[in-house]
């Protein structure tokens, strides 16, 4: 768990509760601070002002995982049981985490249609466990799709679809989690980009979960995540990095990806390989100029991570300002883009 | 070289020829249909030919079925390199439009209009990250002439078309292409409904197929936004197919 020197409270009406083209008209509507980490410089404006922000030759990186629906019902001989699904292991078996009853090795719960899963053991890490499905492959997924929804955490109040939990340019299934960093950004958007002359590309790390319930959070050395990288993007990215042009990383996710894949300072291509890299204030950056990113709990190892871009202080000071300016937290929330010299 | 070729209402007609002409050449095929026993057939069919299918029960014009087929096919075979946006309804039969229900008119339009909108919405950010991809839509003549008593049908066409001119001008910054092809008169179900008292020979469904191999190949790289009658393609642009 993140340890920052002064923990901050969000109150309760900065919990982003739904999303933003429901608040405020369109998904790219929201508030976005640049920061400068190195002065600590700091400027309020509109997300969309991002087209603004960014300069040609820069190298923008997305994440193209797409959410599953993650959250399961079954039932057992302990009684009923959230379901929250963490991470898949291979066709019949993922890496779970059970709310509200315990189930121990060997004990079989029941989904709806039949479909039976037992405990295999344990995960990655406490509390996640290992749940075989009787059922895998393709008929799994079929009935994940049908069955599952959202997790949604406490300061959700509506039961909002997968559609929601989605970011426009998102592709290939597998994140447990949106991969929210990206989520104001529209199709105009990303095209007024590649017009000014910014390269997009792509990588892929599928989101395990975030939050493990009752203040328990995951640790990242423990928490593998999928991810692969493009040769495109391995190219794009090496030739940025030799003309001294930023790369900046789209999600704390696209940071663990990219620093994951880096061999003597270069980018590396890599296909479906987990990552157990802790980033943190102790960590020195190879390929991440700049982080576009939300706005994290005190506790998340999110946090953890932007201490490699940015001195705690500074980032605890721009914090309580945009806890004045009323930014709003969470994967629904507004936008804060860490980066030099633009603030 | 293998290709995913998704065929939405691949189940029986067109669909159906489509799935097992590309099951054929071996590419991998990702089918969907409302019915599940015509589906399992095609299936079955399009493995003893060689190919891998994934072969999904859904109803296309929802988009909650839209986004469990086509994340399915992705988890499974990676990507979507070829959509052909083949699913859609007549409606009830030669009916003129004074004598249209509402309920029905509407129904035609969302199934034949939501169907390719949400599938290709769908798809489309896999092969822009790809920097590949091809979207097939399937209209009809009476998607660019109003025929009485084809009604809402022929209206829906008239929307795909302008859809796909829109959006092919729209995703030509991506290399994606996106046309339309124009399959005439074949021997389907949807014919004997549209036309019951039929008394001229017509062609099957699988002499039509090589204008969707063109498109589905490279060699049709450069176009985007354009129509295809199937039926006189093979004379008019003069390519095999591949």
């Amino acid at each position: 768990m993140n340890k920052t020197k002064v923990p901050f409270q969000i109150p309760a009406h900065l919990h982003a509760a739904s999303p933003a083209e429901l608040r405020q008209g369109e998904r790219d509507n929201v508030k976005l601070m640049v920061l400068d980490p190195l002065t600590g410089q700091r400027r309020h404006t509109n997300f969309r002002d991002i087209i603004n922000t960014f300069q040609a030759g820069d190298v923008l990186v997305l994440n193209q995982s797409r959410t599953i629906p993650s959250s399961l019902h079954a039932t057992g001989a302990r009684g009923d049981v959230e379901v929250r699904l963490a991470r898949k292991i291979d066709k019949h078996r993922f890496e779970v985490l059970l709310v509200g009853n315990s189930y121990e090795e060997e004990e079989n719960i029941y989904f709806q249609n039949g479909i039976l899963a037992t405990v295999e053991g344990k995960g990655s890490e406490h509390p996640l466990q290992v749940l075989n499905f009787k059922h895998g492959g393709i008929s799994l997924m079929e009935f994940i799709y049908e069955h599952g929804s959202p997790i949604y955490y406490e300061y959700i109040n509506d039961p909002w679809p997968l559609s929601k939990y989605q970011t426009v340019f998102s592709s290939i299934p597998g994140s447990i989690e949106m991969t929210s960093a990206g989520r104001a950004f529209t199709w105009r958007i990303l095209s007024s980009l590649i017009s000014k002359g910014v390269h997009i590309c792509y990588v892929t790390l599928h989101t395990s979960l975030s939050y493990y319930g009752n203040n328990k959070w995951p640790t990242p050395s423990n928490h593998p995540e999928l991810y692969s990288i493009p040769r495109e993007t391995v190219t794009t990215v090496n030739v940025a990095k030799a003309e001294g042009r930023k790369v900046i990383a789209v999600g704390t996710t696209v940071v663990r990806a990219l620093e994951s894949a880096v061999s003597e300072g270069r980018l590396t291509p890599q296909k479906s390989v987990p990552t157990h890299l802790y980033i943190n204030g102790n960590y020195s950056l190879e390929i991440t100029d700049a982080l576009l990113t939300g706005f994290h709990e005190p506790e998340a190892s999110h946090l953890d991570l932007l201490k490699a871009f940015i001195n705690e202080d500074i980032l605890l000071k721009a914090y309580n300002e945009a806890l004045k300016q009323e930014y709003l937290w969470h994967e629904f929330g507004d936008m804060n883009l860490i980066m030099t010299g633009v603030s | 070289m293998k290709k995913t070729i998704m065929i939405t209402g691949g189940s029986k007609g067109l669909g159906k020829s489509l799935a097992l002409g590309f099951a054929k050449q071996q590419h991998r095929i990702a089918i969907c249909a409302r019915g599940e026993h015509d589906l399992r057939t095609v299936k079955e069919q399009a493995e003893t030919l060689g190919a891998e299918v994934v072969a999904l029960k859904a109803d296309i014009s929802d988009a909650t079925d839209v986004e469990k087929f086509v994340s399915i096919v992705e988890d499974h075979f990676g990507s979507v390199d070829v959509l052909i946006n083949n699913a859609s309804i007549f409606g009830p039969g030669p009916k003129q439009h004074l004598d249209y229900t509402d309920e029905t008119f509407s129904n035609v339009l969302k199934v034949n209009i939501m169907n390719p909108f949400l599938v290709t919405k769908r798809v489309l950010p896999g092969m822009i990250a790809n920097r590949s991809g091809s979207v097939i839509n399937l209209t009809s003549e009476a998607g660019r002439t109003g025929f009485a008593e084809w009604g809402a049908y022929g209206i829906s066409k008239f929307a795909v078309e302008g859809m796909t001119e829109t959006w092919a001008s729209e995703v030509a910054e991506y290399d994606i292409r996106m046309n339309m092809v124009d399959p005439g008169e074949m021997d389907t179900a949807m014919h004997s409904r549209a036309v019951p008292d039929c008394d001229y020979d017509l062609a099957a469904p699988e002499e039509r197929l090589d204008v969707f191999f063109y498109l589905a190949s490279e060699q049709s790289n450069k176009h985007n936004g354009e129509r295809f009658e199937a039926a006189t393609f093979i004379n008019k642009a003069g390519v095999q197919s591949e």
